[in-house]
């Protein structure tokens, strides 16, 4: 015997250990610097709460919390309200193309909203083609920028969050539950309503919440979007990177609110949906309802609309992306000038994006898939720390945890600022909680005896997880990592601030272009983004069908 | 190795003592069941021995070798799980060739154990194929298969039939028990089944509670129950205080249906009980029969199917009982 640690305990307790080693230092330690720093005077010496009174006693300030909480309801409620009756529509009524619909409205979902906002601006800002062709013919509208715009490019990009979650509740509600509503004398009408929907209420507000959050968070939206107007995410970025003075204390102080909303967020979900969560095991999935031609009509075009809108701004700023630009004029004749001036002066960018979504896609699997697997596998009070820990990426913004970087790694024994490997650290941090879901998801569906026949055969742990497990969840070990690197690829929040040098990426590159008025190269960097996130998704799906016909 | 020694093993799970304080020793080259039912801690002893469970206190041996401390990939245990556990990544030579890969055995020599092991569960040519093609009648063979390659000391088998229909796990539990004795490999398995345990079983181990109840041949056992729990687990019974059968001594005693017999084709010397037939079940080899005494203690009662005789709820009959069959239980 040679430690003292039980031999079935010595795979997870060595995993958790460099998974608690891994987040302490580049997750906690971060964060608590964040947090000390709201709490220091400007000596840095005495603690003090004058920072929360100081930020907090200036209306910009407290502008800011309410308009962020303001956009992000709003979103929530708009998104929720159109994502219900779709998913219903989806799941339940003969609607031609579903396959191509649900295909469709994902893509918002990996495509970075920040371009879709970028595209609304190019359409419909102050010198939008579209505008600008209204105002020919004498029409004018209201101005997209401000809150109107922000919570429209919101619900574009975010109603898959409540779309698909609810899809598959509405999927899984077993078809005896409504015969039996109706065999008690309940019309179908009514049915729908106090059973259907109260049994897939839990999705729907746990997709809602997502929404909620990911607003909350946003960085790039609020940035092209906002103008004048003050959003908690920018601020902060605004307070750090200081056109003044950088003010890491302020920027703490919104940083520490931005957590601690989010987290509050999460802990109502966490109680609410606890107590609810109704186990429907379909063992006959719910059959298409029978509706009239006009409500069927009705229902195609509603789903088809949502669809294609949400993805106009994409498929619009692609069409521009060929159009010659003189400064921010755009002129209607065919030109690939734009990329011309991508690969000519952001060549480097481009491929930094594509170096740093590749090396922090495999460091994201390589943290994320075995944690995944022992918060899963084992139950106990380290693995659920382990858990909660690993979620909590989760909860921080992009711009909040990038400062906090800053502050931990700008000088003493680990200094990061200035190179690469401090955005491949974030974005490793910030898209960890997603691979760690993806992965528990499918070691839930590998039989735990799997892997004790394997070892009762002679194999130690570590190679019973090389290969058994890891064979067994290799489908979605390789969809989980495509999705890291299609999110870590337009990741803008945490680049912003961390980008230094030559270390610059597509999204920052895009950004500049936002600031000072080269539209044309914004659209080449977004149509460049755009092919590089669908590239991989498509590969892979289309690696998976083979894989499942063979 | 000569044999597994269980020496005071004992876990809690919270506060449940899953397996209380257990001492037992099953010899060479027998075949020995754990039988209870659910939750009576057969599957965590079983677990205990693959190196799945720690112990908190106790130890097992086999033979001098004390092998609870050793990690479960160290011991040298063929398993065949309930759900047989093949690994559907790979073919079914795949599945078996994987203990031997792990202990690095010469690929040469892979191939020819391979060939065997899969001759021997009647699998021979099936190697290439991958576990969706199987039936389900064919899934355990590879389990079993897989679990012999590596020549193991001990076998262990967790409830490895109660997935399979009725025939399928008669035929298979005869088949397991003939390649336990021509491999003479010493074997623990674990059923909640006392008719597979009895069929295949050289001893039983009988376990209530985390607690063994009784040790013995499946014939002792059946026939010399010491508890209450045992007479009952093991088939039916009748389990009564001695005085409700007219008799002086203040215990209880357990009477086996098949002990009964109708009053007419009894011998003589058979002590006789008077009552009403309560119910009736045809089973077809046999009728079983529930008769109420005038004291309102109901008998069970079994006999071979007699053409000639019809009985009907209600009806008086006179039973005798063999009085050596009686025995007493704690």
């Amino acid at each position: 015997m040679s430690w003292a640690i039980p031999h079935q305990q010595r795979l997870p307790l060595g995993i958790a250990a460099l998974g608690f080693a891994f987040l302490g230092l580049f997750l906690v330690y971060p964060l608590f610097q964040v947090f000390s720093a709201s709490f220091l005077d400007s000596e840095g010496t005495a603690l003090t709460f004058d920072n929360y009174t100081k930020m907090l006693g200036r209306p910009f300030y407290r502008a800011a919390i309410v308009n962020t909480l303001e956009i992000g309801v709003a979103a929530t409620l708009i998104t929720t309200v159109l994502a219900v009756p779709f998913a219903f529509a989806l799941a339940r009524l003969p609607i031609p193309g579903k396959s191509a619909i649900l295909a469709m409205a994902s893509l918002p979902l990996i495509l970075p909203s920040f371009v879709s906002a970028y595209a609304l601006v190019l359409l419909l800002g102050r010198s939008g083609i579209v505008t600008q062709w209204l105002q020919a013919h004498g029409i004018g509208f209201g101005s997209i920028y401000g809150m109107g715009g922000i919570v429209l490019v919101y619900t574009l990009t975010l109603y898959p969050y409540v779309l698909l979650p609810t899809i598959a509740a509405f999927k899984a509600i077993d078809v005896s539950m409504e015969e039996a509503a109706q065999n008690l004398g309940s019309s179908p009408g009514r049915t729908i309503f106090t059973v259907t929907l109260p049994i897939v209420m839990p999705a729907i507000l746990a997709g809602g919440l997502l929404v909620f959050i990911e607003t909350l968070e946003n960085f790039g939206v609020p940035f092209v979007l906002a103008e004048d107007m003050p959003i908690f995410a920018v601020e902060a970025f605004k307070l750090f990177i200081g056109e003044t003075a950088p003010n890491p204390s302020s920027a703490g102080v919104l940083g520490v609110l931005l957590i601690l909303t989010t987290a509050a967020v999460l802990l109502v979900q966490r109680r609410f949906l606890g107590a609810r969560r109704f186990a429907t095991n379909a063992r006959q999935a719910a059959p298409l309802l029978k509706v009239g031609r006009s409500l069927q009509a009705a229902a195609t075009v509603y789903c088809w609309a949502i669809v294609t809108l949400a993805l106009v701004p994409f498929f619009s700023i692609v069409v521009l992306s060929f159009l010659e630009f003189r400064g921010p004029v755009l002129h209607p004749h065919f030109s690939l000038d734009n990329f011309g001036f991508l690969f000519n002066r952001a060549l480097r960018p481009l491929f930094n994006t594509l170096i740093f979504a590749t090396v922090a896609a495999f460091c994201v699997t390589l943290i994320g898939v075995p944690i995944g697997y022992v918060v899963t596998r084992y139950r106990s009070g380290v693995a659920s720390l382990l858990d909660v820990m690993a979620t909590l990426p989760f909860a921080v913004a992009g711009t909040v945890l990038a400062i906090g970087f800053i502050v931990s790694f700008n000088s003493g024994a680990l200094v990061l600022t200035g190179g690469p490997l401090i955005l491949i650290l974030a974005y490793t941090v910030r898209k960890v909680p997603f691979a760690v879901r993806s992965a528990s998801a499918i070691v839930h569906q590998i039989d735990p005896s799997l892997e004790e026949a394997s070892i009762s055969l002679g194999r130690s742990p570590v190679q019973t997880f090389l290969r058994i497990v890891v064979p067994l969840m290799l489908g979605g070990i390789l969809s989980g990592m495509v999705l890291s690197w299609v999110t870590v690829a337009s990741e803008l929040s945490a680049t912003v601030v961390l980008y230094s040098g030559p270390w610059s990426t597509l999204t920052v590159v895009m950004f500049q272009a936002l600031e000072s008025g080269g539209a044309g190269i914004a659209t080449a960097a977004a149509s460049f983004l755009i092919v590089v996130s669908l590239l991989p998704i498509v590969l892979l799906y289309r690696l998976v069908r083979r894989y499942e016909l063979s | 190795m000569s044999g597994i020694v269980i020496a005071g093993a004992s876990r809690s799970f919270g506060t449940v003592r899953a397996v209380d304080n257990i001492d037992l020793v099953v010899e060479e080259g027998e075949f020995f069941t754990l039988l209870g039912p659910s939750g009576c801690g057969k599957t965590t002893l079983l677990r205990m021995i693959a190196g799945f469970c720690e112990l908190d206190a106790g130890e097992i041996r086999f033979g001098e070798q004390r092998i609870d401390k050793l990690s479960a990939h160290r011991r040298d245990i063929g398993m065949v799980f309930q759900n047989y556990a093949v690994f559907p990544n790979l073919s079914v030579a795949g599945n078996v060739a994987y203990g031997l890969k792990a202990r690095r055995v010469a690929s040469a020599e892979i191939a020819t154990r391979v060939h065997e092991a899969l001759s021997l569960v009647q699998l021979g040519g099936y190697g290439e194929r991958m576990p969706h093609q199987l039936s389900g009648g064919q899934l355990p063979r590879v389990a079993i298969a897989r679990a012999l390659v590596i020549r193991p000391q001990v076998l262990l088998f967790d409830e490895p039939l109660s997935n399979l229909d009725a025939r399928l796990r008669v035929s298979m539990r005869a088949e397991i028990r003939t390649l336990q004795k021509s491999l003479g490999i010493t074997a623990i398995y674990v059923t909640h089944d006392q008719e597979e345990a009895m069929s295949v079983s050289d001893r039983i181990a009988l376990m209530n509670a985390g607690r063994l109840e009784q040790v013995g041949a499946p014939a002792d056992i059946y026939r010399n129950p010491t508890s209450r729990f045992a007479a009952e687990f093991m088939g039916t019974t009748t389990l009564v205080e001695a005085r409700q059968l007219g008799l002086a001594a203040p215990v209880t005693v357990s009477l086996r249906p098949e002990a009964l017999r109708f009053a007419e084709d009894a011998p003589a010397g058979w002590p006789r009980l008077q009552g009403i037939v309560a119910s009736v079940e045809m089973l077809g080899p046999i009728t079983r029969l529930d008769m109420k005494l005038a004291n309102g203690t109901i008998v069970r009662m079994a006999s071979l199917d007699a053409p000639q005789r019809t009985v009907r709820d209600g009806e008086a009959v006179t039973l005798a009982y063999d009085p050596a069959r009686l025995t007493v239980v704690k």
